[in-house]
């Protein structure tokens, strides 16, 4: 091991969506930064090809993907399986790469479950039954996070359409462009909620519907990129002309550009370190050739993603004293009650209407939240909460092989003849219904795994509960409705729920004795440490976290920029 | 071993043996028969899963191996032939035994059977320089363009009149 280099500023762990935002803000501002991302710095030919066997049917196989792998069990007691993820796309700029752009603001009443579901009597008039969960409200509210949520959409540029949705929360600016171009899907869904009574609204989408540049007050450092031209291979693909708001060419080059942000690719953080008074003192990291080496820093910044953070916090226990169960778990929550989205949903087929469904993007989607979060009468439902209902089913034919309904075969003649007619005619309707946290929801250290560095892989147990059984049905339900008032020929669901968009483990709240970091996604337990990331959400909602993501990173980095005497 | 040499070319497969080739193509073509228009088999299917296996897939070797020869087995037990010589209602019975797990010699029959089913149909639907796909007859047949560069219309209810593409270069024209 080489002798440690000189004391960073800062030194944030995983350089994704969180850590880009985190080293602009903060090396913008002077603060020498130090960026650690274990995964490569992609090409272009790596990303911005649109192959579907590459980045649809053999993910497992990408370098971003294959060398990080969890492993898996639904419940506890049971033996986890390896299991290879695409959540925390282990690359340069993270996840934002390959995301589907879907970027909703919370609800105002998300941040406050426990206040707003539990105390005011809500689950009880639901008749919701809320054994083993464990709901806690944020320590902040959407108002402390509207210029945030703000400086993300005209940073990385936002299509949408302010007003339209009657259930968002109060706004002081528009968006930086207008919704992208309708598709046959947008039509035919806003057709039938109008009929039906709700409101449907263009999703806001992390894609460009004009070239765009941000203007002042914004950051006008950030390159111009063109438009959208809905060439249809856009979820998990890397966009072939940046029209995607994606860190690797918004964020990363204006950080690199200051000077003063050091960044390490294909680097492994294995242990964060801490000194006797109890603070962090920097990590240690195995470097491109696998020697381990040590990087010194006032602050240290995880930004990993659910499970990695987790891991780190996990591995970095101390042999006695206060960092004996795992470094700032004091309160024994670290890993605790992780969530993700249940996605139930509802396929139509036309016999008279050519969908086109593959003319993309995906986040091109129309919208309802009348059944999201509290926006409706839970009264004798049995569960709270709700989520949100939209448009989807974009996808070459490798996508949409798979998507049969129950009475056709799914091989031989009939499958053929199937095929061939309806893959240009056919759309899906993805309800993301919440999940509440629960107990027995957590990520551990694996006893049996270990990755290449010999490190124990993060253990993922999770499974649906009570809440969320009962949530999904109603969920398909709606979207079976709405799915039949659009015209289709045939319209069948899926109701079986897969877990989709981690969140939760090192959740934020008010009380040190039952969660892990502050409003400011510093840890209670060590003030030099931070978690930013969809790890500290102590409750999720029907949208997608990335929003919410960005919004914290921006609030964070001001936080420690207020902390002057932290680096004087 | 019955040389299948000047019916299919099997000779050119780099995991395959003309044997297994033959029972596999056999496979593909009742999972995505040929019809009045081309089915699995024209596409070059079982090309793709021969060129998958010599790499990213390099660990479904000895499921398919076993698999294949599972399934002459079977057909040699139901119904007295080799499963490439059934006639085509036999080898659909072949296939739904091990669609259902109902192959008593072969625990990992219902697996074997959705690992081919679906990459018999990546190679009908993959990108060509994956090795199937052959002539975009996959993308021809259910009116998928393939990778053009952007769609100028949003096609609302009408066919897309486009022919079909197929590229093997990030199109990005920056620096």
């Amino acid at each position: 091991m080489t002798p440690a280099a000189s004391v960073a500023d800062v030194c944030i762990v995983g350089v994704g969506a969180t850590g880009s935002i985190l080293a602009k803000e903060l090396a913008s501002a002077g603060l020498k930064v130090v960026g650690l991302e274990r995964g490569p710095a992609p090409r272009l030919e790596d990303y911005a090809v649109r192959d579907s066997i590459k980045f649809i049917a053999r993910p497992e196989q990408l370098d971003w993907v294959k060398h990080e792998p969890t492993t898996s069990r639904a419940k506890l007691g049971q033996t986890a399986e390896l299991r290879y993820r695409t959540s925390p796309l282990n690359v340069l700029g993270g996840a934002l790469l390959h995301w589907t752009g879907q970027v909703s603001r919370y609800l105002p009443g998300d941040f406050k479950l426990y206040t707003n579901e539990i105390q005011s009597g809500n689950a009880e008039r639901a008749g919701a039954d809320l054994t083993g969960y464990d709901v806690i409200d944020w320590p902040l509210t959407y108002d402390d996070l509207e210029s945030h949520y703000e400086k993300f959409e005209w940073e990385f540029g936002v299509s949408g359409r302010a007003g339209m949705n009657p259930f968002a929360g109060p706004r002081k600016r528009g968006y930086p462009l207008p919704p992208l171009r309708h598709s046959a899907k947008m039509e035919l869904f806003a057709e039938a909620c109008s009929k039906l009574g709700y409101h449907p609204y263009d999703t806001p989408a992390g894609i460009l519907s004009q070239p765009y540049r941000p203007p002042a007050p914004f950051d006008t450092r950030i390159e111009e990129r063109p438009a959208c031209v809905y060439c249809g291979h856009c979820n998990f693909y890397g966009c072939h002309i940046h029209a995607k708001a994606a860190a690797l060419y918004t964020t990363i080059p204006v950080a690199i550009e200051t000077g003063n942000f050091d960044l390490k690719t294909s680097c492994k953080v294995f242990h964060i370190d801490t000194d006797g008074s109890g603070k962090a003192t920097g990590v240690h990291y195995f470097d491109p050739d696998g020697q381990a080496q040590e990087q010194r820093a006032r602050v240290v910044i995880l930004c990993a993603f659910v499970f990695e953070s987790v891991r780190l916090l996990l591995m970095s226990k101390t042999d006695d004293g206060s960092f004996a169960n795992g470094l700032a778990n004091s309160s024994g929550y670290v890993g605790r009650n992780i969530l993700a989205h249940g996605d139930v949903r509802a396929m139509g087929l036309y016999d008279d209407f050519i969908v086109n469904g593959f003319i993309g993007p995906g986040s091109a989607a129309m919208r309802i939240d009348d059944f999201n979060g509290n926006n409706f009468d839970h009264t004798g439902l049995g569960f709270i909460r709700g989520g949100t209902i939209g448009t989807s089913g974009d996808g070459t034919p490798i996508t949409r092989m798979d998507v049969v309904p129950p009475d056709i075969p799914t091989w031989g003649k009939a499958y053929k003849e199937y095929f061939t007619r309806y893959y240009t005619r056919s759309f899906d309707l993805n309800m993301q219904p919440e999940t509440l946290p629960h107990k027995a929801n957590r990520v551990d250290l694996d006893p049996r795994h270990r990755d290449r560095w010999g490190i124990p892989l993060p253990r993922v147990t999770f499974d649906f509960h009570e809440n969320e059984h009962r949530l999904q049905e109603f969920m398909a339900g709606v979207g079976e409705k709405i799915m039949r008032a659009t015209g289709a020929s045939k319209v069948w669901t899926e109701r079986k729920a897969t877990p989709n968009r981690w969140a939760g483990g090192t959740r934020m709240g008010a009380d040190p004795k039952n969660s892990i970091v502050n409003e400011y996604c510093q840890t209670h337990d060590v003030p030099n440490l931070f978690i930013v990331g969809a790890s500290v959400f102590p409750t999720m909602s029907g949208y997608p976290p990335t929003a919410t993501v960005a919004a914290l990173s921006y609030r964070t980095a001001e936080y420690i920029l207020r902390q002057k005497q932290w680096f004087a | 071993m019955t040389s299948t040499t000047n019916k299919s070319p099997a000779g050119s497969f780099k995991v395959l043996n003309p044997a297994e080739a033959r029972i596999l193509e056999a496979i593909a073509d009742r999972i995505f028969p040929a019809t009045e228009t081309p089915g699995a088999v024209e596409a070059g299917a079982v090309n793709y899963v021969d060129q998958a296996l010599a790499g990213d897939y390099g660990r479904f070797r000895s499921l398919y191996r076993n698999g294949l020869r599972a399934v002459d087995r079977h057909a040699h037990e139901k119904f007295a032939g080799k499963f490439a010589e059934l006639k085509d209602v036999e080898k659909d019975g072949v296939l739904s035994d091990f669609e259902s797990g109902r192959v008593q010699s072969f625990k990992n029959a219902a697996d074997f059977f959705d690992t081919v089913r679906c990459h018999i149909l990546e190679g009908i639907f993959c990108e060509p320089h994956y090795g199937g796909n052959r002539d975009l007859i996959g993308w021809h047949l259910v009116g998928f363009p393939g990778q053009q560069y952007g769609y100028p219309d949003a096609y609302i209810n009408k066919p897309v009149d486009l022919e079909p593409v197929a590229t093997v270069e990030p199109p990005l024209e920056k620096k």
